[in-house]
């Protein structure tokens, strides 16, 4: 039993030094560090930063396989949404129905209001852990309250919830990512470039935490946008705005930051009309649609990932839970899937599938027979 | 003692004109005073990229916003043409698949499936009087699920790369502009001189009467939102090659837009008032609004309080001019 609880608490330090030294890479890697005065203005930053050298003691959750485990989801909504869903169903049936015996699903349909329901009906269903995709940090706060005092560990995969009372969180941290990305706008470019920025859907926690650590980037070197727009992650909406933007601002318009693939696919589109250069992008993502069109222009770029593939890492993260075994409060996925990690256009190549279908978001860890099951692959000629 | 009617005086009747007035051109002076004041705020506006950029983008709001008019002018409603651009856009990349001589079996079939979900809400308006919110807003659930179910919540598969014709402008002339121009003629000749365009004013204006009158009210209440939803499927078509990609959320909003749009223009949510001019000024003012905020760099939520209060402002004027009358 000492050996075990020996050999956990080493694997433990592995993970928080691993974590560490990963957080100060990129750090080394963007030359961007976090102030005490970023710390101090992000509540997200104080949770997250606090977090990375806490353990969770789960011994109270202890109980023998197999487990019954619920999953949240985001649901029926975008094809990232959909990969993440194919990845927990394929890895559940991969760990074999002695360790996962159901997975009980819900689909929130990428909204809040649907899903805080949703959560109560999982719960009636009394799973024995219960992982969280939150789809609003204010609204998702009081369910997975209810499941931490009805005794269902919650893992959060993906975003963060404002409570604290929750056992781990899986996923990276948002701000560095939109801080970092506008540091590399702002190195390829310079300073006195003319910067426009288009972020996700207003009040979502990701968008909102990204934008948040752009912003204190572009405000500390004095920068003034040109302007900044929602693009609702959707394609048709990045493209109405740039378009317009084009019409104002024309060829003086030196680099844009925009939260994800889709809305640069809108921009880049805006910019093919217009028969224009495409300025430097920061906010892609390995997404095949945003590469294919980057490959095929030759625009520089810098791309994050944010890998739906990461529901692997939360579902190992509630199994560890109900095995009573400690674990770290910020599991960065990065740590386990080190391939999921920023690239510039100099890589492109290196990450485009040409097999994948255009709203195909990678690292994919699935075999390529589910893949083609789910029609994300195109057919060979 | 006797209480004068408002136009039994000189100040009254006074009254009366100017609200008739408001009612009859207060969206054409919107517009105008929207312009003027962009000639300050926005100067940009009136550049000719600026231009082509607005017409194609109001073009696909009216394209949509023709067919629901019509629909608002029998006194009806059409929630469910949400459903439909995403409808038209999985039938165009899936039946193509990218290849541009299947663009046009694509959007027949687009066509027939869009006038199969209009006769839809057209029989379960009249035939089983479904109000029409209730009767919409379950077909767009319906059309949202079935498509849903189809593509496994992942609608992808490609767009041909002709429809890109869509994105390419001459001057501000642009394919879009050109079909909303045409499908705006070819209805507004239909309204004003046709019997079925007087048909369709009697049903809203007073369906008993029209009824009475020999008017198979059921037949133009149905093919009313058949034709609501084949130009809604039209506008799905543009919106595909503007996007050039299957998106989800494609068109969101536009449903509402279009309604928005048509009651700035003068139609009224009750029947048998209004037309396709007006809704041509609303759709323009609406997109002004929308390009002229982002011009002026202002927050998306600036941005929906003015839209609420142009609409709320337009609902109200509309409403004391009709009380009046």
């Amino acid at each position: 039993m000492i050996k075990r609880i020996v050999i956990a608490m080493f694997v433990l330090c592995l993970i928080l030094g691993s974590s560490a030294l990963s957080f100060a890479q990129d750090e080394d890697m963007s030359g961007f560090e976090i102030t005490q005065e970023m710390i101090d203005a992000s509540p997200y930053l104080q949770s997250v930063l606090s977090r990375l050298d806490q353990v969770y003691d789960t011994s109270e959750f202890a109980k023998d396989p197999p487990y019954r485990i619920a999953f949240a989801a985001q649901g029926t909504s975008n094809a990232w949404s959909a990969l993440m869903d194919a990845h927990a169903y394929w890895y559940v049936e991969h760990l074999g129905e002695d360790v996962v015996s159901e997975l009980l699903y819900g689909d929130a349909q990428a909204q809040a209001d649907i899903q805080v329901p949703l959560v109560e009906d999982l719960l009636a269903q009394e799973p024995d852990a219960l992982i969280l995709v939150p789809m609003g940090a204010a609204a998702l706060s009081a369910p997975v309250e209810r499941a931490m005092m009805q005794g269902v560990p919650v893992v959060l995969c993906a975003s963060a919830v404002e409570t604290d009372n929750f056992v781990t969180e899986v996923g990276t941290n948002l701000y560095s990512i939109g801080a970092t990305l506008a540091e590399w706008l702002i190195d390829t470019v310079g300073a006195d470039g003319n910067f426009l920025m288009m972020t996700g859907v207003p009040g979502v926690t990701t968008s909102v935490i990204m934008e948040e650590g752009a912003m204190a980037v572009f405000e500390s070197q004095g920068i003034e946008l040109l302007d900044n727009q929602p693009g609702f992650w959707s394609p048709a909406e990045g493209k109405k705005i740039m378009e317009t933007w084009l019409a104002q601002h024309g060829d003086g318009i030196d680099g844009i930051w925009t939260g994800g693939a889709q809305m640069a696919q809108g921009i880049i589109s805006a910019y093919e009309d217009a028969e224009m250069e495409i300025p430097p992008i920061a906010g892609g993502e390995m997404q095949s649609g945003f590469l294919r069109s980057a490959i095929e222009h030759g625009f520089e770029f810098y791309a994050w990932m944010y890998p739906n593939a990461m529901i692997t890492i939360c579902l190992d993260a509630a199994i560890q839970i109900l095995q009573g075994e400690p674990i770290a409060r910020f599991i960065d996925f990065v740590d386990t899937m080190p391939e999921a990690r920023p690239f510039t256009d100099a890589e492109a190549e290196d990450y485009y599938r040409p097999r994948w279908s255009d709203d195909v978001h990678g690292p994919v860890t699935m075999p390529d027979e589910k893949l083609a099951e789910l029609g994300f692959l195109v057919e060979e000629e | 003692m006797s209480i004068a009617k408002p136009y039994e005086s000189a100040s009254g009747a006074s009254n009366w004109r100017m609200r008739k007035f408001i009612a009859d051109f207060g969206v054409y002076i919107a517009l105008a005073v929207l312009l003027l004041a962009a000639t300050v705020l926005t100067p940009k506006l009136f550049e000719v990229n600026t231009i082509a950029v607005v017409m194609r983008q109001a073009s696909q709001l009216g394209i949509v916003a023709i067919g629901q008019t019509m629909i608002l002018l029998v006194a009806g409603l059409d929630l469910s043409i949400g459903g439909i651009f995403l409808m038209t856009s999985i039938v165009v990349a899936d039946v193509t698949n990218g290849r541009d001589e299947m663009v046009l079996p694509a959007i027949l079939i687009a066509l027939a499936l869009g006038a199969l979900i209009g006769a839809g809400n057209g029989v379960l308006v009249t035939k089983r009087r479904v109000p029409p919110f209730v009767a919409t807003l379950g077909m767009l659930v319906l059309v949202k699920g079935a498509t849903q179910a189809y593509t496994k919540g992942v609608p992808g598969g490609f767009v041909p790369d002709v429809l890109g014709i869509v994105n390419q402008s001459w001057f501000v002339l642009s394919i879009p502009l050109l079909l909303w121009l045409g499908l705006n003629a070819f209805f507004i000749f239909v309204l004003r001189r046709t019997s079925y365009g007087r048909k369709v004013y009697a049903v809203g204006s007073n369906i008993e009467a029209a009824r009475l009158s020999g008017i198979s009210v059921d037949v133009i209440r149905i093919s009313v939102y058949i034709l609501g939803s084949c130009l809604a499927v039209a506008s799905g078509v543009v919106l595909t090659g503007y996007v050039g990609y299957v998106d989800r959320f494609i068109g969101t909003g536009l449903e509402l837009d279009s309604i928005a749009a048509a009651i700035v223009g003068g139609t009224a949510f009750v029947g048998g008032r209004g037309g396709l001019l007006g809704t041509i000024a609303g759709v323009l003012i609406i997109q002004l609004l929308s390009t002229m905020a982002l011009l002026m760099g202002l927050d998306i939520e600036v941005q929906f309080i003015i839209k609420g209060l142009v609409i709320l402002g337009a609902v109200t004027l509309y409403s004391l001019a009709e009380t009046e009358s």
